[in-house]
This record gives C-alpha cells, structure tokens and sequence, in this order.
C-alpha cells in the first residue's frame, strides 16, 4: 500500500483551487468532470510532483457531518493539515503579502517553528520548520 | 488565543519543557544537516555536545522521533536525489553524501524512495527532457 493522496475539504473547488496554486506554489495535477459541477481536482508539491497528491474535495457540499467537522475545526483553531517549509518566517512573509491572514503568527516550540493561516475554503492550514 | 493554542500550551509544558535538551538535540541535528557527507557516529556527535552517547541516542529519539543514523540516512538519501538530478553520477553521488558502500546506498535508497538510484536518475532525467520540449 502507498500513501498517495491527502483529501481537503473545500467549500468552493475553483476558488481552492486558485488559492492553492496561486498563493501556495501548488501545481494542478488533475482534474476531472465528476458531474453536477463536481470535480476530481488535486494539485501537487512545485518542488516535489511525485509526491502525495491533494485533493481539495467539496465535502462540505454535499455531506453535513463533514461541514460540522469542518467549522468546529476551524472556530477551535485548529488546522485540517499542515505543510513542510524550509523557512516558516520567510513564508509567513510572502504569503502576508499576497494577502493571506494568520491566526497564529511563527512560533518556536521546542524541536519546531510553526504558523497557522487560513485557505480561504474554510480550513486553517499549519506550516511546519524542524528546528 | 483560540483552543488550539491553548492545547499548544499544554503540550509545551509537557514536552519541551527542558530547554536545555532541546538545545541539545536541535544542535545534533544542526551538525548532521551540514556534516551528513562526513564519517558521522554517535561517538562524533556525543564528543560535540558533551554528552554521553546513550543519552544522546535517547535524547534524539525522544525529540525527533528517529535515531541520529535514521536521520542522517534520510538526509544523505534526501541530497542524493538532488545530485542525481543534476546529473552526477551513482558512484560519485555516493560518496559525496558520506555513504561509503555502493551497494548500501543503493540498497538504501530503494527502500526508501522505491526504486533504485539509476532508475530514478532515469526517470527524472527523461521528465526534464519532456518539460523542456513542451515548454518550446
């Protein structure tokens, strides 16, 4: 067995999309018609395209209890996932820039350094730096 | 301060609440990082943070979830994909990151990336020919 795909639930699979590849760096990998204005839609790593894929599902959409999950996660603070960075500060800097909102600003903690922001399709996201 | 953080705190206090030993372990981890392709073992590493090398292994193990050698192999198989990439060799690779056997580093790297150093090299060097004719 492989690990090969991480869901995320979106409310909005265009406007993930967009925020995904356009302020995150992610490459669209694929993407097709699942009816009803549905899509399979995942986008990988730039710097690593072998890698686990992300799909940015529209759960919210169409099964409540995933919705719930969802806002709870989100009203608590708490991130769906989280990403590996090289540089948490030199990220929080750029992602700042283009407009992205941080609820938890770069924090050292212990063996690591890490920030919480917002994807805009109702998930905090997590970045990670080992220390 | 939303939950999470405050299940941060928790956690925090809990885990890292020894300064001293993360200082400890995050400057092994510094030294592996820009030492990977040297003869590295416990006894080099205990000798620099002047501790002992059960401790040490311990320490690591607790704060990073692996042992310094699962380390310092992940990171020599990680700089390897990157010369492999840029076209050097599998025995020149080798030896650059600090394995001194060709045999276990090929060995090594396919069981972790799941195919061996030459296909990879292969395999990438191929997709980089692709880009390029589909980017003219």
């Amino acid at each position: 067995m492989k690990v090969t795909l991480i869901s995320i639930p979106v409310r909005d699979q265009e406007k993930a999309l967009k925020f995904y590849t356009e302020k995150l760096g992610f490459i669209k990998k694929k993407d097709q018609p699942l009816g009803g204005g549905n899509r399979w839609l995942t986008v990988v790593s730039a710097e690593w395209q072998d890698g686990p894929e992300l799909l940015l599902e529209p759960g919210p959409n169409h099964f409540e209890p995933c919705k719930v999950y969802q806002d709870a996660l989100m009203e608590a603070g708490y991130p769906y996932t989280q990403f590996d960075v090289n540089d948490v500060d030199a990220e929080h800097e750029r992602l700042t820039k283009l407009g992205v909102e941080f609820s938890v600003k770069p924090t050292i903690m212990g063996t690591v350094k890490f920030a919480v922001f917002n994807d805009t399709c109702g998930n905090n996201i997590q970045i990670v730096e080992t220390l | 301060m939303t939950f999470y953080e405050k299940e941060l705190n928790k956690l925090r206090n809990i885990v890292y609440s020894n300064q001293e030993q993360v200082n400890t372990v995050i400057g092994i981890r510094n030294y592996i990082e820009t030492n990977y392709e040297v003869n590295l073992n416990l006894d080099a590493l205990s000798h620099i943070q002047l501790v002992s090398k059960y401790h040490l292994l311990r320490l690591f193990k607790k704060y990073y979830g692996l042992t310094p050698r699962q380390y310092l192999i992940d990171t020599r198989i990680e700089k390897s994909k990157k010369h492999l990439i840029d076209g050097m060799s599998v025995t020149e690779t080798c030896l650059a990151v600090g394995f001194e056997s060709l045999g276990s580093f090929s060995t090594l790297f396919k069981t972790k990336i799941g195919k061996s150093p030459s296909e990879f090299q292969k395999e990438q060097l191929s997709r980089s020919k692709i880009d390029l004719k589909f980017r003219t």
